[in-house]
């Protein structure tokens, strides 16, 4: 899943690693998984190593108030605080899955002082592989 | 006697029509001395027999629509070239608009459904993409009748909904009026500030592209 990061005994890496706190990253990426119960906001950066996240559900939001676009602009605010402190200033966003958290938690980065480069689509979309499950009978 | 006539009309609540012929046959015999009023009332009882869903019914049906919508909007080649017709096909999904269903709402009957879709972008890409969705309402009417299993397939309205952009500005606003409010601790300032808003609001609209710096 994480993708091999050079294990070679070069001391940067590791070091840098340990030091995450005091990493000053210009650009990152933002991830946002906007389902239709949950919306979860994770920043990385380019290389895709995970600084900070945050999710309606952490934000204090329960039940069925988590597929709301307010708890996912709350989760957008939240995630992004802790990274602007760190200095990062400008931002590509993937989004991923149907769900109201993706135009909420956009319009939320858009507010904050993030500039945002690119708005991407990233939801898995197979060439016909596994099976979906079977269709809900309403 | 009225009664009768009730519990036959609620017997058969899918054959208005039958219901109708039938029960003005019977009206002579089951009531030799009635009078007009007697005729009319049950006239308009049947008129006003409509097929209508439970509610909980109808709102498991609009989650239903909701979830497919969106999944044709993710997966559907057409509907995706309507919205956003520059090239994004070809891009690797580079966005410069991006929609959204926020809400579906279906009429107790099953038959409307208006479709509320927030658009985020520039003006002209909210126009183009609601156009498209307008455009292309007959396919995704066929297209929701061959997935979802319902006896008639509804009639799809879409409608550009505002609220998701409104519900961000009130947030923003009561953010800087809280941060202001922990910067200066005059009441009056805060006072004059709540009472700008409603006109912030209007001048917000032309600063939103520019508006990067206000909220921290």
């Amino acid at each position: 899943m994480a993708k091999p990061l050079p294990k070679i005994g070069s001391r940067r890496n590791g070091r840098i690693g340990s030091r995450k706190n005091s990493r000053k990253i210009p650009k990152g990426v933002i991830h946002v998984q906007a389902s239709f119960n949950n919306t979860i906001v994770t920043v990385t950066d380019v290389r895709g190593r995970v600084i900070s996240w945050s999710s309606a559900g952490t934000c204090g939001f329960r039940g069925t108030r988590r597929g709301t676009p307010f708890a996912a602009q709350t989760a957008a605010g939240n995630a992004i605080r802790t990274v602007v402190d760190q200095g990062m200033q400008r931002a590509e966003v993937m989004i991923k899955g149907p769900g109201l958290g993706r135009d909420a938690a956009l319009r939320a980065i858009r507010r904050s002082s993030i500039l945002l480069s690119f708005v991407r689509d990233v939801t898995p979309m197979p060439h016909n592989g596994c099976r979906p499950p079977k269709k809900r009978r309403v | 006697m009225p009664h009768v006539h009730l519990c036959l009309l609620l017997l058969r609540p899918h054959q208005p029509l039958l219901n109708s012929q039938r029960n003005i046959n019977l009206f002579p015999v089951w009531t030799p001395t009635s009078t007009a009023p007697v005729h009319l009332r049950p006239k308009l009882l049947i008129n006003s027999i409509t097929c209508m869903a439970k509610p909980r019914r109808v709102k498991m049906v609009a989650k239903q629509i909701q979830r497919e919508l969106s999944d044709m909007l993710l997966t559907d080649k057409m509907l995706q070239y309507a919205v956003l017709p520059v090239a994004a096909l070809g891009a690797d999904r580079y966005l410069s608009s991006l929609t959204t269903i926020s809400d579906v709402e279906v009429s107790a009957d099953l038959q409307v459904v208006k479709v509320y879709v927030s658009v985020f972008g520039d003006d002209r890409g909210k126009e183009v993409a609601i156009a498209g969705l307008k455009s292309k309402a007959k396919y995704v009417r066929s297209e929701l009748g061959r997935r979802m299993k319902l006896r008639l397939s509804p009639e799809i309205r879409f409608i550009e909904d505002e609220s998701l952009e409104r519900g961000s500005r009130v947030i923003a606003i009561l953010a800087r009026i809280k941060a202001s409010k922990d910067n200066v601790l005059d009441e009056d300032d805060e006072f004059s500030e709540s009472s700008d808003s409603p006109q912030d609001d209007r001048d917000w609209e032309g600063d939103d592209p520019d508006d990067i710096i206000y909220v921290k």
